[in-house]
């Protein structure tokens, strides 16, 4: 079931209806019910990932729960000495340490096995087949389960909380199966942790217009950004970046500026209907955008953009790698040869390079996404060095200091990030072509030859999408200083409806989707 | 304070509802100027008269039959309940329709829907089943031959459908907002043009030249719902040229009128008697009759009508020959107009597409 159809719609104010009509101990056990009913939608082999997922990783949080408070029972119980207990608890989160690695390994061997199988298969053909050994390797057309890298890092996150001892584990498993399958938020995320949800998701939510009226609003935004502007652009971006043969010059840049709208509209409008509709039935998800496009660096970008899926990876995958054995090894390694300011940043990049890798990989299975990462990576780690000589150019020039040179840095890095999307849809040999090619011969007037009329937008079209992206752009300033829904709300109500009604006769009427619509998927479902 | 607060929740639902309404009016399609077919259908809630016979199909028949020489020739009250690739299951909704409103005493239904089951083009169900009245009917239209992705929310409410025709928006959307246009000759598709039969493809030989079971299920629906209403119902396949129809389907519709004792008039192999010309009575190369063939099938098929108990000459009805009289003068103008328009120009610039 897409967000983006007329049975979600009809699945959802059905939903509402019978959430807040049966009594509050049973909402949440509602929500699971329709949850695992939106998961059914697709088929049962929708369902059985997740199931496999929520009982592993309940029973292995479970169990690793159990060790502590069996462990603790027994140190009482033997009065042992200091250096008893050190040794005992050491062989404790040893046993534990197996526990969560027999999840870790399970789960993400199955997200592994099924989202990354053919991209290894195809690459081992590849090398076979320049070994002279063709056609040997088959690909597979295995069924990836409805965000199932959300599920399985949101489980993970858990699993790897609870080892950590950073809360206790649930012992109702079908608490925790709401927690991993909660529907608005299987589609596009944002990747929750336990102790963010659990008060959210299994607290009595009584009745609140407020909330529900809210949650609508956003819902109805989310739908402006997706159909209204994602929809309208999305397909002359995909023919600009598909055909670059055809497309190259000013093309390249429209290209770039016009697939990073595209991106977000589609991809914030999604997280917008997830927050929306998980609002309507009183639950607040964490927000996975804070107005990326104000950022005034690439790493300030990285903070304020999917920022659930960074977040996990700095937790998750930063942390943990850059305080490991291995690394700390390296550092000491880098240390002795190169000095301790060396060593000193050999965590960071281990870090770094892990994180950006698995965030390649995590956006797809191609070498193109890993490119992608690392390009990012490297960006990252350039300004890092660099951080030195930015103070010293701050300090030297004063005009670094005013207000406009804000917007310069504001649009040198919305620019930046656009031209490392460029790793992500064209070839990494491309990418170097294409950019080139658009500093080379690019010119105002290649939007008059002809090309542009072939990308299916007439005038009804780019005006809509040029009003809906300054609609986006005026929002997201105003909101600066705080919700643009709760500034409403200082209106009357003929008011704020006729805000809400002219919104929706919009969705309704520029919206892009109905008979001939691709009920295209959001960018962001396909993980 | 609360109540009020409902009282103008209310107020504003209800304003919403209007204009919603009344954009939804805009935006759907009012078939007044290429294309009219899509507006026929619901022509037939503005008669006010009852009709005898009623014919049931695709263009076969509301291009092939002319209502007004079926009353001018023999004093019969005919409407054609026809749209483009008309499906059997939605003719036989339009019957269980118009049996709402009348209960004719003939219905004659044009076979060649036989040869197709399901619908291959969303535009043909719109202009079939958009035009239909809100009924347990039309719902069971919809259920029954709605495309893959096709809703039925969209044919609720329209707009959700048509809501992207912001940017298509004439002159003709404005101009027939509140009322729509007649455009139709009870429910006769007149054309003046004259353009001869030209080639057509070979005949193909078919794997299977059987029907879809469920055509054959609609038809005998259709029959026992005549059957039930007293209704006579005759099958009828107009003369044509092309699509190609096979004698194998000629004789199982054929076996099946004789085994359950109905008429079945196959106009092929009666061109010659009926004096159909098709290099003047066709103005698409023989696809389609224009006027001057409707004319001349009316004529032979109203002296087969005629002999159906029930269908008399009612041209002694004065209320009834008043209302036929004004038919009448609007069949000739139009079709005046569209003479003098093709002597002229040789095109009828309504229907000319400059292709």
């Amino acid at each position: 079931m897409l967000l983006v159809s007329y049975e979600f719609a009809a699945f959802l104010i059905l939903l509402l209806a019978v959430y807040y009509l049966v009594p509050v101990r049973f909402r949440w056990m509602l929500l699971l019910a329709a949850s695992y009913l939106f998961y059914l939608t697709g088929g049962m082999f929708y369902v059985l990932y997740p199931l496999i997922t929520t009982v592993t990783t309940w029973f292995l949080a479970r169990r690793i729960g159990a060790v502590t408070r069996e462990s603790k029972a027994y140190i009482k119980a033997q009065g042992m000495d200091r250096e008893q207990k050190k040794e005992y608890n050491r062989q404790v989160k040893k046993r534990q340490c197996r526990l969560m690695q027999l999840g870790l390994v399970l789960n993400f061997g199955i997200l592994a096995v099924l989202k990354y199988a053919n991209f290894v298969l195809e690459n081992m053909g590849i090398l076979l087949g320049a070994a002279g050994i063709e056609g040997v390797v088959p690909s597979v057309g295995w069924i990836l389960p409805l965000g199932i890298s959300y599920y399985t890092f949101q489980s993970m996150g858990y699993l790897i909380d609870v080892y950590y001892r950073k809360y206790e584990p649930e012992e109702n498993l079908a608490k925790f199966a709401l927690f991993v399958s909660f529907f608005p938020q299987v589609t596009a995320g944002p990747i929750s942790r336990f102790d963010q949800l659990k008060e959210q998701l299994f607290a009595p939510h009584e009745w609140d217009f407020c909330q529900v009226k809210r949650g609508a609003e956003r819902m109805l935004w989310g739908y402006f950004k997706k159909l209204v502007i994602a929809d309208r652009i999305g397909p002359a971006v995909a023919m600009i970046i598909i055909d670059p043969g055809t497309y190259d010059g000013i093309y390249v840049f429209l290209g770039m500026v016009g697939y990073t709208i595209w991106m977000y509209a589609d991809f914030a409008g999604g997280i917008d209907i997830v927050i929306g509709a998980a609002q309507m039935f009183g639950i607040r998800l964490p927000e996975n955008f804070d107005r990326p496009f104000f950022s005034k660096s690439l790493g300030e970008f990285w903070r304020r953009w999917h920022m659930s899926l960074m977040l996990w990876l700095r937790e998750y995958i930063f942390f943990p790698v850059s305080m490991s054995r291995f690394t700390r090894r390296m550092s000491e390694l880098v240390q002795k040869h190169f000095g301790k300011k060396a060593g000193m940043k050999v965590p960071v990049y281990v870090g770094s390079i892990v994180v950006w890798l698995t965030a390649g990989i995590w956006h797809g299975a191609s070498w193109r996404f890993v490119a992608w990462g690392m390009a990012n990576c490297i960006v990252m780690l350039i300004s890092q060095e660099l951080v030195g000589c930015y103070r010293a150019y701050h300090k030297k020039f004063a005009f670094t200091n005013h207000p406009r040179y804000r917007y310069f840095e504001i649009v040198r890095t919305f620019l930046l990030f656009a031209c490392l999307e460029m790793f992500e849809y064209y070839s990494f040999k491309n990418v170097f072509v294409m950019f080139g090619n658009l500093v080379t011969t690019a010119s105002l007037s290649q939007l008059w030859d002809g090309r542009f009329v072939q990308l299916g937008l007439d005038a009804a079209d780019c005006g809509i999408a040029a009003f809906g992206i300054l609609l986006m752009f005026v929002v997201s300033l105003s909101q600066r200083s705080g919700s643009v829904r709760e500034k409403l709300e200082r209106y009357s109500l003929p008011v704020q409806y006729a805000a809400f009604f002219g919104m929706f006769l919009i969705v309704l009427v520029a919206g892009v989707y109905g008979h001939g619509y691709d009920a295209s998927q959001f960018v962001y479902n396909q993980f | 304070m609360k109540k009020k607060i409902w009282i103008t929740l209310l107020l504003l639902l209800m304003g919403s509802g209007v204009i919603l309404a009344g954009i939804q009016r805009l935006l759907i399609p009012k078939y007044m100027g290429q294309v009219v077919e899509g507006a026929f259908i619901h022509e037939y809630y503005q008669e006010d008269t009852p009709h005898d016979v009623l014919f049931l199909g695709d263009c076969e028949v509301y291009e092939n039959i002319s209502p007004v020489t079926l009353w001018r020739e023999y004093g019969i009250t005919s409407y054609i309940r026809g749209s483009a690739q008309q499906l059997i299951a939605q003719s036989y909704y339009l019957l269980e329709d118009t049996l709402r409103y009348e209960t004719p005493k003939a219905v004659v239904f044009n076979v060649s829907a036989m040869q197709q089951y399901e619908q291959e083009n969303e535009t043909y169900n719109r202009m079939t089943m958009d035009g239909m009245k809100w009924s347990s009917s039309k719902w069971n239209a919809i259920r029954a031959t709605a495309m893959e992705d096709e809703h039925m929310i969209e044919y609720i409410f329209p707009l959700l459908r048509f809501h992207s025709r912001f940017k298509e928006l004439e002159a003709d959307d404005l101009t027939y907002y509140f009322s729509p246009g007649k455009v139709s000759h009870n429910g006769y598709y007149m054309r003046a043009d004259v353009r001869p039969a030209g080639d057509f493809p070979t005949e193909r030989r078919r794997a299977d030249y059987s029907f879809d079971p469920r055509a054959w299920e609609y038809l005998e629906r259709m029959r026992l719902l005549c059957e039930e209403k007293g209704i006579t119902l005759v099958l009828m396949k107009a003369p044509s040229l092309y699509p190609t129809w096979y004698e194998q389907w000629d004789s199982q519709i054929a076996a099946y009128a004789q085994e359950k004792g109905l008429v079945y008039i196959n106009g092929i192999s009666r061109i010659e008697d009926i004096g159909i010309d098709f290099s003047q009575d066709t103005y698409d190369g023989g696809l389609h009759m224009n006027v001057y063939g409707a004319e001349k099938l009316s004529r032979y098929f109203g002296s087969i009508l005629q002999e159906i108990p029930g269908v008399e000459d009612r041209r002694n009805d004065k209320a009834l020959a008043a209302v036929w009289e004004e038919k009448g003068q609007f069949y000739d103008t139009k079709k005046a107009e569209q003479e003098a328009e093709f002597a002229e120009l040789g095109y009828i610039s309504q229907f000319y597409s400059g292709e």
